[in-house]
Order: C-alpha cells, then sequence, then structure tokens
C-alpha cells in the first residue's frame, strides 16, 4: 500500500513537475524576449542608415528639405519612443512605438521616390549602396517582425492554453502584444490609379 | 532431498536468468528505439548530403548536368575549405510569394551553414518572374554585406540573364560570393564540416533522452544490472575510462534509489520497469522527433527534392534582390 502510494506520488511529482508549463513559459518568455530584441536591433540598424542617406540626398536634391526634414524628424521620434522587453504586455506602448516606426517609413518611402527625379543621384554608387543596405534592412526589419509575431504567438497560447493558464495567473504571466497592420483602412482601399499625375506619393498617414 | 534443493536452485537460477534475459532485452530494445530511428534518419541524408551533392537545384531545367556538376564542385570544394555552404535554387516561379519571403523559408527550411556560425548563403532564382535575390546567413553578414550583395547582382548576374545567358550568370555570382566568402576569417571546417557539425548538435540533444529513458528504466533494475548498464552507458556515449566508473556509480545510485521506494516484491519491480520502458521507448521517441525537427532530415520534409540539407545555420533577411 505504501508503495502504491509512494509510487503514484513520484508519477504525480512527474507530471505536474514537466506538466504546469512553468519552464517552457520560462522559456517562451526568453525567446519572446530574445525576439523583441531583434526586432529593435534591426529598426536601430535603420535608424543608424537614415542621417547618411539624408546627407547623401542632399548632395543632389539640397531643395528637396521638406522631404529631408521630415525623414530627419520622423528619425528623431523613433529615437525617443522605446519599448523594453519588459514592457511588450502594454499594447498602448506597442502601438506608440508602431505609429513611430510607420511614420520613419513613410517619410523614407517618399524620399525614395522623390530620387526617382534625379538621374544623377541614382547612378551614385554611394547612393545605391545605401539604397541597398536600406532593403536589407528593411527586409530584415520585417523577418524579424515575423519571428516575433510567431514567438508571440506561442507564448500567448502557452499562457492561456490550460495547465499553462494556472501557471501564468500564480506567476503574473500577461499575453504579450504582437504587430498589427499599420494602416488596415489604407490597405482596404483599393489602389487608386492616375495617369499624368505627378510622381508625389499620397500622404500614407 | 538434494534433487529437491537442485531443482529448487535450477528454479531459482532460470527464474533469475529469465529476469536477467528479461532486463537485458529491454534494455537493448530500449537502445535499438532510441539509436535505430535516428541512424535510420541520418542514412538517406548523409551520402547525397557529401558526396553527391545537391547545392545547386535548377528545377527549370535551364542549367546542363555538366554545368551543375561544375559548380557543385566549386561549392563543395568551399565547404571543404572554409566550412561554409552555399546553395544555389533555381525555380521557375515562388507562386505569388515576394522573392525575399520566399528566400526566407528556403533558408530556414535548409539551414544553410554550420550551426551556431551560421555561414550560409543561398541564390534563389525564380526564372519567370525575373526575380532573385541572394540571402545571407547571420555569420556572412560582414563577408557579404547588402551592398556587395547588390553589386553581385547588379553587375555580375542581372546583364548577364538580360541576354539569356543564366549560366554565365549564376557562375559569374557563384564565383564572386565564394571570393568574398574566401576572404572572410571564418572558424575552420571540422574533418568532414557538414557531418560532424550536424551530428555532434543531433546527438548531444539525443543522447540526453536516452540517458533520460535509461536512468528511469534504472529506478526498477537490480543494482548489478544498473551498474554495468551505467558503465556501458558511458563508454558509449562520452569514450572515456573515467566516465565508465562514473557511468557505473551513477547506475548504482539511481538503482538503490529506485530500490529505496518500492522495496522488494518482483511483481512490483518487473511492472515498474514496463511502465519505466514504455516511458523509455517514448523518451527516445521525442528525441528523434525533437532531432527530425532540428537537424539534417529536415531536408527529407522538404519537398524541394533535397539530398543536400544544411548544418543548422540561420538567416535574417540579410543580402539583396534584383530584376532583370
Amino acid at each position: 500500500m505504501k508503495r502504491l502510494f509512494s509510487l503514484v506520488f513520484l508519477s504525480f511529482v512527474a507530471a505536474t513537475l514537466s506538466g504546469c508549463g512553468y519552464n517552457a513559459m520560462q522559456a517562451s518568455d526568453e525567446q519572446v524576449k530574445a525576439a523583441w530584441a531583434e526586432v529593435l536591433n534591426q529598426y536601430q540598424r535603420r535608424a543608424d542608415l537614415i542621417p547618411n542617406l539624408v546627407n547623401t540626398v542632399k548632395g543632389y536634391a539640397s531643395h528637396e528639405s521638406q522631404v529631408l526634414t521630415q525623414v530627419t524628424e520622423a528619425r528623431s521620434r523613433v529615437g525617443s519612443v522605446n519599448i523594453s522587453a519588459d514592457q511588450l504586455d502594454d499594447p498602448q506602448q506597442m502601438q506608440r512605438f508602431q505609429q513611430a516606426q510607420g511614420e520613419l517609413s513613410s517619410a523614407i518611402a517618399r524620399l525614395l521616390v522623390v530620387t526617382e527625379n534625379y538621374p544623377q543621384l541614382k547612378a551614385d554608387g554611394l547612393f545605391r549602396d545605401l539604397q541597398a543596405q536600406l532593403e536589407g534592412t528593411e527586409n530584415r526589419i520585417s523577418v524579424a517582425r515575423n519571428r516575433y509575431v510567431e514567438s508571440v504567438r506561442d507564448y500567448n497560447t502557452m499562457i492561456r492554453q490550460f495547465p499553462g493558464v494556472i501557471t501564468a495567473k500564480i506567476f503574473g504571466y500577461s499575453p504579450k502584444a504582437g504587430f498589427t497592420v499599420e494602416n488596415e483602412a489604407a490597405i482596404a482601399r483599393p489602389p487608386s490609379v492616375e495617369f499624368g499625375a505627378t510622381p508625389a506619393p499620397a500622404p500614407a498617414r | 532431498m538434494i534433487a529437491a534443493a537442485r531443482t529448487r536452485a535450477a528454479h531459482t537460477l532460470i527464474g533469475w536468468s529469465s529476469q536477467a534475459g528479461l532486463w537485458i532485452a529491454m534494455l537493448v530494445m530500449a537502445v535499438l528505439a532510441a539509436s535505430t530511428p535516428a541512424h535510420g534518419a541520418a542514412t538517406p541524408g548523409e551520402p547525397s548530403g557529401s558526396s553527391l551533392g545537391m547545392q545547386v537545384i535548377d528545377q527549370t531545367g535551364t542549367l546542363t548536368a555538366g554545368q551543375t556538376q561544375a559548380l557543385e564542385t566549386r561549392l563543395q570544394a568551399l565547404e571543404q575549405e572554409k566550412g561554409a555552404q552555399i546553395a544555389v535554387l533555381m525555380v521557375k516561379s515562388t507562386d505569388g510569394e515576394s522573392i525575399e519571403q520566399y528566400a526566407v523559408k528556403v533558408f530556414e527550411r535548409w539551414r544553410l551553414g554550420r550551426k551556431d556560425i551560421d555561414d550560409g548563403l543561398l541564390l534563389v532564382i525564380a526564372k519567370e518572374d525575373r526575380t532573385l535575390r541572394i540571402e545571407v546567413g547571420y555569420g556572412l553578414e560582414g563577408a557579404v554585406t547588402d551592398a556587395q550583395a547588390n553589386r553581385i547582382i547588379e553587375e555580375q548576374i542581372v546583364p548577364r540573364f538580360a541576354q539569356g545567358d543564366f549560366a554565365g550568370g549564376v557562375q559569374a555570382g557563384v564565383d564572386s560570393l565564394i571570393n568574398l566568402v574566401r576572404g572572410e576569417a571564418l572558424p575552420p571546417p571540422v574533418i568532414k564540416p557538414a557531418d560532424t557539425g550536424q551530428s555532434g548538435a543531433g546527438m548531444s540533444g539525443r543522447m540526453y533522452e536516452v540517458l533520460f529513458g535509461m536512468s528511469i528504466i534504472l529506478l526498477s533494475a537490480p543494482v548489478w544490472m544498473a551498474t554495468i548498464v551505467g558503465a556501458v552507458l558511458g563508454f558509449m556515449f562520452f569514450n572515456g575510462l573515467s566516465f565508465v566508473i562514473l557511468g557505473a556509480v551513477a547506475g548504482t545510485v539511481i538503482s538503490l534509489i529506485g530500490r529505496l521506494f518500492m522495496r522488494g516484491k518482483r511483481s512490483s519491480s518487473v511492472s515498474a520497469s514496463r511502465r519505466g520502458r514504455s516511458r523509455g521507448a517514448f523518451g527516445a521517441g521525442l528525441g528523434t522527433g525533437g532531432f527530425a525537427g532540428g537537424g539534417r532530415s529536415s531536408s527529407s520534409s522538404s519537398h524541394r527534392s533535397g539530398g543536400f540539407s544544411g548544418g543548422g545555420g540561420r538567416s535574417g533577411g540579410g543580402g539583396a534582390s534584383g530584376r532583370w
């Protein structure tokens, strides 16, 4: 009887140790943080490229000052909105972060459209290198965001499913915010094609 | 009297030996269960991965066999020399995906480059989409920067592709990439870079699964058996005399702990051992499952006819894309 009891007790301990998901939750939490660090890293990389880009464009297209200052301003705003890995469960903070980065994205897009009008600039080797770096970085950002979203999904699923939800409640784990589409309305609207219009882009906001 | 004693002795001997036989059979099964699927997973990839080679995959039938072979030889030479893995994939179309997304997916599936060095590189060409991309693993982002990848695409590859010279474009691009990678100081390859890197990585994970399953079995094994098994396992996995002794001691301790919890009675120990065995087999199954997801057998899940598969490298979207 005692033996049976100890056997049951042993299997119970074994089951709860691996079954409550505490360790898995720790691992998943770290995974999310690492993925977020990579997102920040790549956004920072983009922000670091901007001064060079602005200076290069300035050399050929100095009178496009409006677009250039917009980019510079957007970049400085991005620097002021930062989320540490501990604030990831705050959706509003996340929203602000995304908005700031989104503004920088559209400012860069406007700048690149403007550069289309300057063949000499486009032929400049330095500018082409910078543009390649910028494209690469944008792509890295989207990959990092994608991986972050996946890790958040794993984490949120874990702390909402049955045994995990109890552990999460006990240890105070809350769901983390993923990325949302920045301009849902703009995407839902079909693109309008105009001929003969100036190539200036619509203010994507 | 003597006969009775003898029969009793024979009985106990038979009982004892059948008990031992059961144990040995069980342990052998557990070891087999732990090692066979892994070996089975490793063998089909092995010859094709290192000798036959599928580092250049052309699904469009653009390159001749000789051109493919020439590229493979060069890429394999690079892998022997530096350890870096470069792969070329030519497809008809990415089916609506952007070339960037497609390249990242292929890279994730093939795991080009060595694990934790991430020195992989992928050249994807979607012929009918007229797009191409050089996807660079984390470890080569310094050697092949985005700007350099872009220049290779725009100056070496795209002009030739535009004239319809696909073989020349791919060759020129691959040559430039090889030159860039050659200039980078990478950790030297181990004797057989692709193989040792992978099996070592897969082994340690599987090893712990096996050891875990074994120690559960040993909980209910007789002490002498646990000692021997511990010694054998210590020798098998760590290959050293001190580990044999360590394994023997560990086996003894585990068995004594198991004994503490379930003293005596055969039947319970046998039923516990049955449980232990199923648990052990389960653990081993888990181990191989994890291995399948983590290592080279990713090639078998690849629908892109991959015989070659990477060593566990990763990429994060670095590189450049182009179109012609």
